[in-house]
């Protein structure tokens, strides 16, 4: 993977590709565990999304780079 | 409701004290988180080297509030605001890279229309318009001398600005999270127990006419009051964008059975004074099942589902009832009167039922199945208000711009910048002049405490931990401003002009020149956008408006006469609950105007739904040509009634609704829409309602007459 990507002749960091894949990958979770009650068995549902997040990003961008 | 003697108990010290350090928790939780989020957005901002730290961490300022759905979704809207602004200002830019009048007409336009847009909603979605305006002018104003810089300047800014979104959102929902969730919860819970509570009440005995005007005035402030924290509390909680969908339906069955409760007991309160006692007291003894239905406890948790079956033992009750209540009635007229009631009665318990339905759906802990009817919350907006806002703007801008070409200032685009900022954010305000005085008196305070600070006391540090520790006190000022109630406006004002004026940066420049020239332009944009509120005045909230707004209202009955019927039901309640919302907002509670208004909005829901109840019957049956033709023509009237108020068309809408029940009287199978046409014939002669202004004494004697 590419340190920099060019869409449309601008030169972006390669690394917000994968942070814009994460944030919908979360939107996806949230969704799903939203919309199944789930949050009841979470202590702290703003923290594990947040965990949530940053473990994919993270996994993701060490993974590919 | 109820007056009790509460026994006065004193307060010992220690409660005092401790009382007080409960409420001053939340305050100072407040400043700690917002404290937190400035540091990490300024933190992160100097680590990835972005050239305006300052930039992200007035965006946390900015969002900054207590309640953790707030900042969430005043978030979302800055982050739409401020792609499509950066979007527009390149755009500027990039059409007239040498052409200054035309650029700034442009971009005074542009700002002037997002300005005027922020003025139709009253959610944070206007927050975006007025993001769109001003992050325009902020990224092509600084790049006004070297046009190429302009997509970096673009870039910057919404680095900047999304990176501050990010870092308030996660703190204040990680941190410590104040939910509004569960206001909405405890709001909608009351509204029920209240709601429930007035029906019973209204169904056991006699509810004087002032006690229901005030009573809809509350059921309306709780119905926009739940709209609008429902509109937030979707970005906190996924649990409850989940039922998103039902909390709307629930809204939406609130009005309307509000609305036809209303109409039920006017029509008897008419019949009452007109002397039909027997009709009257029957439907009151129709009705008088569903009083013991619903005394029940309500309390938190299965309250709701446990009214379902008793409302269908009430439902059964009625209809048992119905017949031999029917027998009772002596004459024709008295007969006519009392299926009219019984319908209303019929509609009312069904609703009932249904809103009953909905908020049990809402209580259990897992919604099963989806939302059986989709539904919106229309709002009721003024556009030639949102016009004269554009155009306050837009001549804002206009002269500034003037100003700074013919003199050319170097400091001239800080004074537009703030300019910008303050007409954009104060435009959608109740009262922008109080504002911009108040949020300009902590604009200078602010910016008094980072001269301070910047040249007094961070020379002599080093490194982010100190730049922390100097700046911290300064701004806890602000923040602690920004928690109270009284001081909101003025810590809001010093918290951005301290931030703004301080510029950090990762290499500090202490240069006075520089901050007092720029200062001094700032102030110059503050005083600017005070004078042009003074001077073109705001249209929310004054008498204009209001009249107008009250015109609008009065144009739904020719919607509900004329629109589309699918959704139209939702729709006229939704907006009529905006509307009048609205205007309520505006007017002294208890004065003369505010009573007029009630009793328009009173008659206006009334005539209004049961002219679409009559378009409905209507749709479903065939009628003969002439019938068809006259209903029509009744409906018409109504509708030309409400838009044109005055003794001729009143006449013209009476004669109109008492000619064509006197048609369709004979026809036993129209009894139906027969029964509508009594509403709204009823609704015509009394003489307690609004539009008895609009009867004249001879027709008056007559009405009565012929409605005996």
């Amino acid at each position: 993977m590419p340190r920099e990507i060019a869409i449309g002749g601008v030169l972006v960091p390669g690394l917000l590709v994968w942070f814009v894949l994460a944030v919908v990958l979360l939107l996806l979770f949230d969704w799903v565990v939203g919309r199944y009650g789930l949050y009841r068995y979470v202590w702290h549902p703003a923290l594990l999304r947040l965990a949530f997040l940053i473990c994919v990003f993270g996994g993701l961008a060490l993974l590919t780079f | 409701m109820s007056v009790t003697e509460v026994p006065t108990a004193v307060p010992t010290t220690r409660d005092v004290f401790v009382t007080t350090l409960r409420e001053e928790t939340t305050t100072w939780l407040f400043v700690v988180k917002s404290l937190l989020a400035f540091y990490i957005t300024g933190w992160l901002a100097m680590r990835l080297d972005l050239p305006q730290p300052s930039t992200a961490m007035l965006t946390t300022i900015i969002v900054a509030n207590r309640q953790t759905g707030m900042v969430l979704a005043k978030s979302f809207y800055r982050a739409i605001g401020t792609v499509v602004g950066a979007l527009a200002g390149f755009l500027i830019v990039a059409m007239f890279p040498q052409q200054r009048v035309l650029f700034l007409t442009a971009l005074s336009l542009w700002i002037g229309a997002c300005a005027g847009g922020a003025t139709l909603y009253r959610n944070f979605k206007s927050y975006a318009f007025v993001l769109a305006g001003y992050t325009a002018a902020i990224v092509a104003l600084p790049a006004i001398n070297n046009p190429l810089e302009v997509f970096h300047s673009v870039v910057w800014r919404l680095s900047e600005v999304l990176l501050g979104i990010g870092v308030s959102a996660a703190v204040s929902d990680v941190v410590f999270p104040s939910r509004i969730r569960d206001d909405l919860r405890r709001l909608c819970r009351a509204q029920f127990a209240n709601f429930i509570d007035f029906v019973q009440r209204a169904m056991c005995g006699k509810v004087a006419r002032a006690d229901l005007e005030n009573a809809h005035l509350r059921f309306v402030r709780d119905a926009v009051a739940v709209e609008d924290l429902r509109s937030s509390v979707i970005f906190e909680d996924p649990e409850a964008r989940a039922r998103s969908g039902h909390m709307l339906l629930l809204n939406q069955r609130f009005m309307a059975t509000s609305t036809t409760l209303q109409t039920l007991h006017h029509l008897i309160n008419r019949l009452k004074r007109k002397g039909h006692e027997a009709a009257a007291n029957a439907l009151i003894e129709l009705y008088r099942p569903l009083a013991g239905a619903l005394d029940a406890p309500i309390e938190a948790g299965a309250a709701a589902r446990v009214l379902l079956p008793r409302l269908d033992g009430a439902r059964d009750a009625i209809r048992e009832r119905r017949a031999a209540l029917r027998a009772r009635m002596t004459s024709a007229y008295d007969m006519l009167d009392f299926d009219t009631g019984a319908t209303l009665v019929d509609r009312f318990v069904d609703e009932l039922y249904a809103y009953v339905e909905t908020a049990s759906q809402l209580q259990a802990p897992r919604l099963f199945g989806a939302v059986a009817e989709r539904v919106r919350f229309e709002r009721g907006n003024d556009y030639l208000g949102s016009a004269l806002a554009m155009l306050r703007t837009s001549l804002v801008m206009g002269a500034l711009s003037v100003f700074w070409i013919i003199s050319a200032w170097p400091s001239g685009a800080s004074a537009m910048l703030l300019a910008t900022v303050f007409a954009g954010l104060f435009a959608a305000a109740p009262n922008p002049t109080q504002w911009v005085l108040h949020t300009s008196l902590g604009f200078v305070l602010g910016t008094c405490a980072s001269f301070i600070c910047q040249f007094f006391v961070l020379p002599l540090m080093d490194g982010f931990g100190l730049l922390v520790a100097a700046s911290a006190p300064f701004l806890m000022i602000g923040m602690a401003m920004m928690a109270w109630p009284i001081t909101a406006r003025e810590g809001v004002g010093y918290c951005m002009g301290f931030t703004l004026t301080l510029v950090v940066h990762n290499e500090m420049n202490y240069d006075v020149v520089f901050f007092w020239n720029d200062t001094l332009a700032q102030f110059i944009g503050l005083g600017v956008t005070g004078l042009a509120f003074m001077l073109i005045p705001p249209a929310v909230g004054s008498l204009w408006l209001r009249r107008r707004q009250l015109e609008q209202l009065r144009r739904q009955v020719r919607l509900a006469a004329t629109a589309p019927l699918p959704g139209l039901r939702a729709r006229f309640e939704s907006v009529n609950h905006d509307l009048f919302g609205q205007i309520v907002a505006q007017t002294e509670r208890g004065s003369q105007a505010s009573r007029n208004l009630v009793a328009w909005t009173l008659s206006i829901n009334e005539v209004g739904r049961t002219l679409i109840e009559l378009r409905n019957d209507m749709a479903g049956r065939p009628l003969p040509e002439d019938m068809h033709e006259a209903i029509e023509r009744t409906i018409e009237s109504i509708a030309q009634l409400y838009e044109h108020p005055d003794a001729a068309t009143y006449a013209h809408a009476r004669d109109a609704v008492a000619a064509t029940t006197a048609m369709i009287g004979g026809d036993d199978a129209m009894w139906p829409l027969l029964n509508h046409l009594n509403v709204l014939r009823l609704a015509m002669l009394d003489e307690q309602s609004v539009l008895a202004a609009y009867m004249q004494a001879p027709t008056r004697a007559q009405g009565v007459a012929h409605a005996a």
